[in-house]
């Protein structure tokens, strides 16, 4: 347990300063919530519309509570570690007696707690407030758990965007395209059934749908496919571990031949 | 006299800009092609609903999309020419407004255009296009649609400026305001008859997605001078309390804590 306990110290230190800023916190709460208003008039008027899904226009709010609450409760780490890599401060990191990458995803775990936790809370009130039903316990009991490893995973992902910083300088235009690959293909705001059969197959040949539409599909399909999820994301994060400790690697030899 | 000489300034610091930005000619036009790729991609989403329902309250495809092109191009307008719009409460906060202040020319002229961000000329690139896939703009309504374009521009920048002199009351708030932000360009990309109530009310009050999007909207799909008079009458108004807000942060400003030079 000895190797962890730094870990822990950076996970703590992370669950600490996320709790310190509050102004953010508050701003992604207020966001989130009228994101959502936005959408259940959407779908409101998309059910008067004659909705193409079997699924009730309350279902679709819900849906969309859980797919961006996982999305917003990743954090953004890229944009640090690209500011760190700009102004050279990731020199000082590095020479610490911690592995970078692991440190790194300790802290998004201590402020994924804090983020999922108050988002998690925001969700769930504002959903159950515009669409003023509740989903089944049994579904929401398996969105929490599914939901906060989906974060992780995308913030592995960022953590990964983040590192190619050493080579780009400016990884915002990969951001942007991997926000939107998880727009489309992890089924945000529309679930993947909606999608043409070539997009859902596409779709299905990346990690996306398992982090947003994966654990919100819950909440539309029932306990359908709790086992495949699992092996998903866990098949994802271990992947994602894997190539995020490679890039680093990589990225130390760059630092090394650059002269430090 | 005066305006004319402000006029010049602002033309100096936009080629200034300009030339900046496109320094890095790969970086460039990096940025501007994944901001009009992140823009198409987005599009997705409207392109895939209503080919399934073909109406929503009776907006069409055409008509989202000439509403998300006036935002996009609006803001990619001052992304790219009033740049420092955007980070005005990062220049608060870390004392970077200070040596604006000792310029001959107004302050905030100076932190609005110190900046240019390549990826608002690819906003500006793709929301032109979206104005001429909705089918709205023709060679004839091409004047009143850039009219709507600046206007939305200018509504944009004076939210920015609103949101950012937040940074005078309220410690690093950069991201607060930024989320801010988001909130009033999330609303102007949605169809308008989706919201009524409160919630419309809201949206040309405190979150003024209306003169930021809707009514350049309006204006362009042909709506009569009411809508010209309340476009423009709103976004004075808006750039007029923004300006308020402003001038109030700045008489209680203390300064930050920023060594550095300007010029």
């Amino acid at each position: 347990m000895k190797p962890f306990r730094k870990y822990w110290a950076f996970a703590r230190v992370a669950c600490g300063e996320a709790r310190s800023h509050r102004g953010e916190l508050y701003a992604r709460g207020l966001f989130f919530a009228l994101i959502l208003a936005v959408f259940a008039a959407l779908w409101r008027a998309v059910g008067e519309a004659g909705l193409p899904l079997a699924a009730r226009p309350e279902r679709l709010v819900w849906y969309l509570a859980v797919t961006e609450w996982v999305l917003l409760s990743a954090p953004l780490r890229h944009l640090e570690i690209q500011e760190d890599v700009r102004r050279g401060d990731v020199a000082c990191q590095l020479c610490r007696p911690v592995a970078y990458p692991r440190a790194l995803l300790a802290q998004c775990l201590g402020m994924l707690v804090v983020r999922a936790s108050f988002l998690g809370v925001v969700a769930f009130s504002a959903a159950a407030l515009y669409t003023r039903e509740l989903p089944a316990w049994s579904a929401l009991v398996l969105v929490v758990p599914f939901g906060l490893l989906a974060a992780l995973v995308l913030a592995e992902l960022y953590l990964i965007l983040g590192l190619v910083a050493f080579w780009l300088r400016d990884a915002t235009p990969l951001y942007w395209v991997c926000g939107k690959l998880t727009f489309i293909l992890g089924g945000l705001m529309l679930p993947l059934e909606l999608y043409p059969r070539w997009l859902q197959v596409l779709a299905a040949c990346t990690p996306f749908p398992s982090l947003l539409a994966g654990p919100a599909g819950f909440l539309l399909h029932g306990a359908t496919h709790v086992g495949a999820l699992a092996l998903h994301l866990v098949f994802w994060a271990l992947a994602l571990f894997g190539i995020l400790e490679f890039v680093f690697w990589r990225a130390t030899r760059v630092l090394q031949l650059s002269g430090g | 006299m005066k305006t004319l000489a402000i006029a010049r300034f602002c033309w100096a610091l936009f080629r200034t800009n300009l030339r900046s930005v496109t320094a890095l000619r790969g970086s460039f036009l990096l940025s501007m092609t994944f901001m009009a790729l992140n823009n198409t991609t987005f599009f997705v989403f409207w392109w895939l609903l209503f080919g399934r329902i073909g109406s929503l309250r009776g907006w069409h495809v055409q008509d989202v999309e000439l509403l998300f092109g006036i935002s996009a191009a609006g803001f990619g307008l001052m992304q790219a020419t009033l740049g420092g719009a955007m980070h005005l409460a990062r220049f608060v906060d870390d004392g970077s407004l200070e040596p604006m202040m000792v310029q001959p020319k107004p302050t905030l002229l100076y932190a609005l255009g110190c900046r240019s961000q390549a990826s608002g000329f690819g906003d500006m690139a793709s929301g032109f296009v979206f104005m001429i896939l909705s089918g709205y703009v023709s060679w004839s309504d091409a004047p009143r649609a850039l009219l709507c374009v600046l206007v939305s521009c200018v509504a944009f920048t004076a939210v920015c400026v609103a949101l950012g002199s937040l940074a005078f009351w309220i410690k690093k708030s950069e991201t607060l305001s930024r989320q801010l932000l988001d909130i009033v360009i999330t609303f102007s990309l949605y169809p308008e008859p989706l919201f009524d109530g409160g919630l419309k009310l809201l949206l040309f009050t405190l979150v003024p997605a209306g003169f930021v999007s809707y009514l350049p909207a309006e204006v362009v799909r042909g709506a009569g001078p009411v809508a010209l008079c309340l476009m423009l009458g709103g976004c004075a108004l808006l750039c007029a309390a923004s300006l308020r807000v402003f001038r109030a942060g700045l008489r209680r400003y203390a300064g930050g804590s920023r060594f550095g030079v300007f010029g």
